[in-house]
């Protein structure tokens, strides 16, 4: 790896370590700017004179284009995803920024490129399909193709849309707790408003209300933690808390402050028992943007957490497991069990979806578990650290292929939104009957939820229970190569976890396939059974989500060597 | 993944076109099927290009002449030089291997050519080609087939395809999913008619018997990859790696080998599991059924014949003769079984079946006998031992060779007669609507005296009768004589061998009983009835392979005199030897007729005199006679009608009593063995399966159900604390932090 290169803002080296951030910034001016493109002029004071400035007044026609903004905000999307993956074939350059005072700002390494990777891929899909597609009325209404185009408010959208990558991606980077908040709010807000964001429908203020007041709880709660931290170390920075960490970790402050943040970041990665207004804000929401909650903004919390928990409260206690574990190990059993447990019995899509999405949170805090459970530091070499590197490898890795095949599921669901709801199972009924492709893309996105091979979500799966026996294998190492008698008692018993995900997804296979044998067996609703609404974006985008659902999980290996690069960038501070 | 990295071990020129062979065919299975379904119907699609006949023709042909320049190459190149390979990584991923990303398994798909390989790529390609062309001269001209001829032939090239990726793969892995699709097809042909109740029922008991097969041959190569961690042919046939498990497990490799074993008998349709192929004469006439008899039984033979670096390995010595002498065996009982029920078989093409099986039962016997003698003489340093080593193997590949030109040449033959008798019918029975009904076009009651009709097609059949009986100098004298003689010579070391050894000799006999008895009833006499009187020639179509195939046959003493039996076998063998042509025959006919040692003198001569005297003489003395007044044949087969009628005259007895002997009656049931296999299916297997569909629904599907409406009320109650109140939500975050706050500092 190379070294790493430190600089302070707006100096050599500042543009290219930032382009993606700078990319979206522009965009976002450009969102402001372009669709207020006009006639306007100015008059001087005083006089008859009109100057033209081109703001306001009467649209150009191009201005007035209700698509231009989401061609804007899809264009920059894309070029920042674009330019991520750029730079991961150059091969990355680590950066460092600091500010004046010498404080780390933003790391720029393998890790944090892969999140911006998932934040902008999420993000850039459900900007470009949801093309044409706002809706006046609110969910459930049918409105002509006239109305779609019509709803003056697409700039809002995209701009929000815009400004959620750019607050995600200043997580992904940041060094410094504080800004990592700061991002985390930008983010928060605005996911908040875009599921609010239909304000004519009752049901969508509601869940936009509801997810509002309690992440705010949730944020609340958090920020406190981050207080007593500042309080106890006297510095946000990561490396300064970890340092301290590591002499004093173990007294009460410092306890409570990482129980409070794991309160903050649970929120958004939908954790039980935090989950609870998703379903509600899922189903609320317009289904691109339940897409975006649950892929890029659950990666946001994640990646919280591992900052969190593996950078500054690394497990450095007496028995070599970290002090967070056994409570990060009963909330992902209770998350995954409670998340498929409610999705068994739900008979809304949206929400159905939205409680395997909180079932897969609790299946990537059973691998964060693993990595916890043992003193994975860079200084003890070997067995440890390649074990947490495989764990943290898969969780990355089931990150990445979420956003395909989650975000494809709800990207199917957002057509059937645009031609009258998708709040019941049986709207999906004939899919396969009306539009074929569709229904085989669902199939595909279901069955890989599922973790069937040979998709994505079997391999992403397989690798997440690999890496957590390997983990609980590894920790009795010592008994096997001594050849001496062991048992399953002797495994750490994250191995539990293991086996609770493996049952956890027979259950899933259950709600994953009715949603197949309603498609493919079922007759269509009355009043649906013409063709589905038109749109090639959406379309295409779902077709990319198909793609890499099915390249990825038959020919994996490039992008499990990518996770693998970006998880040991993490491990060894590469 | 998915990377194409090719690594050749010996760079040939057509090898890197090699893959086409394959592919060719298997791309044409997706045009045809593509385009039979967009224009079906379509006059051009039918009359032009005969519903896809015409674009599998050329595919075939491209895949033979692919063929036959690989193999020139790889005789030309070939004296004493290694096999050639050619190798793509297809699954190449350690993601699989205990999470370390390091050690990489890899399937790949190789090409693998050697003597083996080559014969049998030649039998594949030569004879689906020809069958190709004997389709388009009969499926297309049977309105039964109209606007679903299209189904026939993609089925038909991803058949060939099957046929010769087995052939050519270079691992048993790739061996086994090409003998898959076969499978595959050779049940979607043999239901090709589904409408049928029996057709249908033919092509489920094809599946599923040789699928019984397919288990054990599974079970194997899994024990294989233990043993050798690899299928590769390149590692499993490695003296070294032979070495290796040869001193820790040759037990265990003796079982593996069986069990792949118990595969080739289910594809080859040997006893036990020969039941499916007299059903598999369902499928369209006669071409389904010649690939059952010229190709596809051929592989469970390929698949033996493959496994002989084992027998022959240094290190293995003396271990696996228990299984050379089953195979054998296996190959014995069989033969005379089979022949027994061709005896009494009515049906042309079922005697042809029949024949199928006892015929590829000698070549069993004969690579048996083969594996012995490598297995046990000390063949890599003596010399004389090395030939007797190659010459047993050889006649056996030789066999294999004779039997399927000649058994190609047979059904198409017996198709060309079916066609005919069944037009003469249709012809003569033009206003009855329901005409098909009670008449069979296959039943030789239907023929007789056809001789006159149809000479082309009653010579291929001669040959190919005469060649199937081993008379001598004709095509499968040569191998057939090879095969009873070692038979013998292995007897004369293990008396085991006895068994198969007196086997293969009465089957000469029987042999000679039932083609003659064929091609009497079929061709010589007097028209049976009416019908049998009006039947035409052929096409053109069906004519052009029968005469080439002819020649085929003829040209045998010519192979066998270039040392076919050698260079088939031998890798240290070099084609075209030192020898010229006519020596070679001389020497072979020496060999064959004036042999030096008087055991195997003697033996020649009685199994001459049993297969071609013998079997025919009895033949003759029952169903020869004079063709009707005023019809005459083919100069060639005067004499033999002649012959036949003076037989008759002379020698004729009454068989009544033995016809109606309960022997008689057990053969026309086939030995009740389809019988037996229905009770045991009926009372065992269905018993079991009764009991165990029971306590499926009673006790797994109550489990099942009590566990789904558990988890379905557990659901409800976790639903229902997601009440919608934003209140609660945040209740249950306090609680939430309160938890989490106690967890860690009880941790801590």
């Amino acid at each position: 790896m190379s070294k790493i290169t430190t600089i302070e803002p707006f100096t050599k080296g500042f543009v290219e370590a930032f382009s993606p951030e700078l990319i979206l910034f522009t965009g976002m001016l450009l969102l402001i700017l372009v669709p207020n493109l006009g006639k306007g002029t100015f008059r001087i004071p005083g006089t008859q004179l009109r100057l033209p400035w081109l703001m306001g007044g009467t649209r150009f026609k191009f201005s007035s284009d209700p698509r231009l903004p989401a061609w804007i905000a899809s264009i920059t999307l894309g070029s920042a995803f674009l330019n991520v993956l750029y730079v991961f074939s150059q091969g990355l350059d680590r950066v460092l920024i600091v500010s004046e005072s010498g404080k780390e700002l933003f790391l720029i390494n393998g890790f944090s490129r892969i999140f911006e990777m998932i934040f902008f891929g999420a993000l850039a899909l459900a900007a470009f399909s949801s093309m044409n597609r706002l809706q006046v009325k609110g969910i459930g209404s049918k409105v002509s193709e006239n109305e779609l185009y019509n709803n003056r408010r697409q700039a809002d959208f995209y701009i929000l849309m815009v400004t959620c990558a750019l607050g995600m991606s200043v997580v992904a980077l940041a060094q410094d707790l504080f800004v990592l908040f700061i991002g985390l709010e930008l983010a928060s807000f605005s996911t908040y408003v875009l599921v609010a964001f239909l304000k004519e429908s009752k049901v969508g203020v509601e869940s936009g209300m509801k997810y509002f007041i309690v992440g705010s709880v949730a944020s609340g709660v958090g920020l406190y933690g981050l207080s007593m931290l500042y309080l106890w170390a006297g510095s946000l920075q990561f490396s300064v808390l970890a340092a301290t960490f590591a002499v004093s970790g173990t007294t009460a402050l410092p306890m409570i402050g990482i129980g409070f943040v794991l309160v903050g970041f649970g929120f958004k990665v939908s954790a039980a028992p935090f989950h609870f207004a998703a379903p509600d804000a899922y189903a609320g929401a317009m289904s691109p943007v339940a897409g975006v909650l649950a892929t890029a903004s659950k990666a946001m919390g994640m990646l919280g957490l591992v900052r969190m928990l593996l950078i500054v409260a690394a497990p450095e206690s007496t028995d070599g497991s970290a002090v967070w574990l056994v409570c990060l190990g009963v909330m992902a059993a209770v998350t995954m069990t409670w998340g498929n447990l409610a999705a068994l019995g739900s008979d809304n899509p949206k929400r159905m979806l939205a409680y395997s999405s909180v079932a897969h949170a609790g299946y990537m805090l059973a691998a964060l578990t693993a990595v916890g459970a043992w003193n994975w530091d860079a200084a003890v070499a070997g067995d440890a650290s390649a074990a947490a590197v495989a764990v943290m490898t898969a969780l990355l890795f089931h990150l990445v292929v979420l956003v395909a095949f989650k975000l494809g599921a709800f990207l199917v669901l957002s057509i059937l939104e645009s031609e009258g709801g998708a709040s019941r199972l049986s709207s999906l009924g004939g899919l396969a009957k009306r539009e074929p492709l569709l229904a085989v893309a669902m199939f595909i996105f279901m069955i890989s939820l599922a973790g069937v091979p040979p998709m994505a979500g079997f391999l992403s799966k397989l690798l997440v229970i690999m890496g957590i026996v390997r983990v609980a294998v590894g920790d009795m190492g010592a008994e096997i190569t001594d050849g001496g008698i062991y048992a399953l008692g002797d495994m750490h018993w994250v191995w539990w976890l293991a086996l609770l995900m493996v049952l956890n997804s027979a259950i899933s296979v259950f709600y994953y396939l009715r949603v197949v044998v309603v498609m493919f067996f079922d007759e269509p609703e009355e009043g649906r059974e013409g063709p589905l609404p038109r749109g090639w974006q959406v379309r295409v985008a779902i077709l990319a989500c198909v793609l890499t659902t099915v390249l990825v999980g038959v020919a994996g290996d490039s992008l499990i060597r990518i996770c693998e690069m970006a998880a040991q960038s993490l491990n060894y501070n590469w | 993944m998915a990377s194409t990295e090719v690594t050749s071990t010996v760079h040939s020129e057509w090898m890197q076109y090699a893959p086409l062979i394959i592919l060719l065919p298997m791309m044409a299975f997706a045009v045809i099927l593509f385009l039979g379904r967009v224009f079906n119907g379509h006059p051009f699609w039918k009359k032009n290009l005969k519903e896809g006949g015409l674009i599998a023709l050329p595919v075939m042909g491209a895949s033979l002449i692919l063929s036959l320049l690989l193999i020139s190459e790889f005789l030309k190149g070939n004296s004493g030089v290694e096999d050639i390979f050619e190798k793509m990584a297809w699954v190449n991923t350690g993601i699989w291997n205990g999470g370390s990303t390091t050690e990489s398994v890899s399937f790949g798909f190789g090409i693998y050519v050697d003597h083996v390989t080559v014969m049998l790529l030649f039998v594949a390609s030569f004879l689906c080609l020809l069958i190709n062309v004997f389709s388009i001269g009969y499926m297309n001209t049977d309105p039964i087939n109209d606007n679903r001829n299209h189904r026939f032939y993609a089925e038909f090239v991803l058949f060939c395809s099957g046929m010769l990726g087995m052939v050519l793969a270079d691992s048993f892995l790739w061996l086994f999913i090409f003998w898959e699709i076969m499978g595959l097809c050779s049940y979607l042909l043999i239901g090709f008619y589904y409408e049928r109740p029996s057709a249908a029922s033919a092509a489920k008991k094809a599946f599923l018997t040789t699928r019984i097969g397919d288990v054990f041959l599974m079970i194997g190569l899994v024990m294989l990859w233990d043993l050798f961690g690899s299928l590769d042919y390149a590692v499993v046939f490695d003296t070294h790696n032979i070495e290796m498990v040869a001193e820790s497990s040759a037990g265990t490799l003796q079982w593996a080998l069986g069990l792949m074993f118990i595969g080739a008998v289910g594809k080859s349709a040997q006893f036990p599991l020969h039941v499916w192929l007299p059903d598999a004469m369902e499928g369209p006439t006669p071409v389904s059924a010649l690939i059952h008899a010229a190709t596809m039984v051929n592989a469970g033979l390929y698949l033996v014949a493959r496994m002989f670096p084992f027998f022959g390995a240094e290190s293995l010595h003396g271990e696996l003769d228990d299984l050379a002498f089953i195979i054998a065996a296996i190959g014995g009982i069989t033969a005379v079984m089979a022949a027994a029920i061709a005896f009494v078989q009515m049906d042309l093409k079922k005697v042809l079946a029949y024949s199928t099986m006892s015929q590829l039962a000698y070549i069993f016997t004969g690579l048996g006998c083969a594996m012995y003698l490598a297995n046990t003489l000390d063949w890599h340093h003596d010399s004389d031992a090395h030939y007797i080593v190659i010459v047993a193997f050889g006649a056996s590949l030789f066999h294999l060779f004779n039997h399927a030109m000649a058994k190609g040449m047979l059904f198409m033959a017996s198709g060309s007669v079916i066609h005919e008798v069944h037009h003469a019918h249709h012809h003569l029975h033009h206003d009855d609507d329901h005409h098909d009904d009670d008449f069979d076009a296959q039943s030789m009651e239907n023929m007789g005296g056809l001789a006159s009709k149809m000479p082309i097609t009653a010579t291929a059949m001669l040959i190919g009768s005469a060649s199937i009986m081993g008379l001598p100098l004709i095509g499968g004298f040569w191998s057939k004589e090879g095969i009873i003689a070692n038979a013998w010579r292995v007897a004369q070391d293990d008396p085991r061998f006895l068994f198969p050894a007196m086997c293969v000799l009465i089957g000469a006999a029987m042999t000679g009983f039932y083609m003659s008895r064929m091609w009497l009833k079929t061709f010589a006499g007097k028209p049976n009835n009416e019908v049998a009187a009006h039947v035409g020639p052929t096409n053109i179509w069906i004519k052009t392979p029968l005469f080439i195939l002819t020649f085929v046959t003829l040209s045998s003493v010519l192979l066998a005199g270039m040392g076919f039996t050698h260079w088939a076998a031998d890798t240290e063998y070099s084609f075209l030897s030192e020898k010229n042509l006519i020596d070679g025959i001389l020497y072979e006919m020496g060999h064959a007729f004036a042999n030096s040692d008087s055991f195997f003198f003697i033996l020649t001569y009685v199994a001459i005199f049993l297969g071609a005297i013998v079997g025919p003489g009895v033949a003759m003395a029952l169903y020869g006679g004079k063709l009707a007044d005023g019809e005459d044949t083919k100069p060639w087969m005067r004499p033999v009608i002649r012959l036949s009628a003076w037989v008759n005259d002379r020698f004729h007895f009454d068989n009544t009593a033995l016809r109606e002997s309960s022997l008689a009656v057990a053969l026309e049931n086939r030995l009740y063995i389809d019988e037996y296999y229905d009770k045991a299916m009926l009372n065992i297997v269905a018993g079991f399966s009764n009991k165990v569909a029971e306590a499926d629904t009673e006790v797994i599907d109550g489990t099942i159900k009590a566990i789904e409406s558990g988890s379905q009320s557990l659901s409800a109650v976790v639903r229902s604390m997601t009440t919608g109140s934003a209140r609660d939500y945040i209740l249950m975050v306090a609680v939430g932090t309160l938890i989490i706050s106690l967890l860690i500092w009880g941790v801590a």
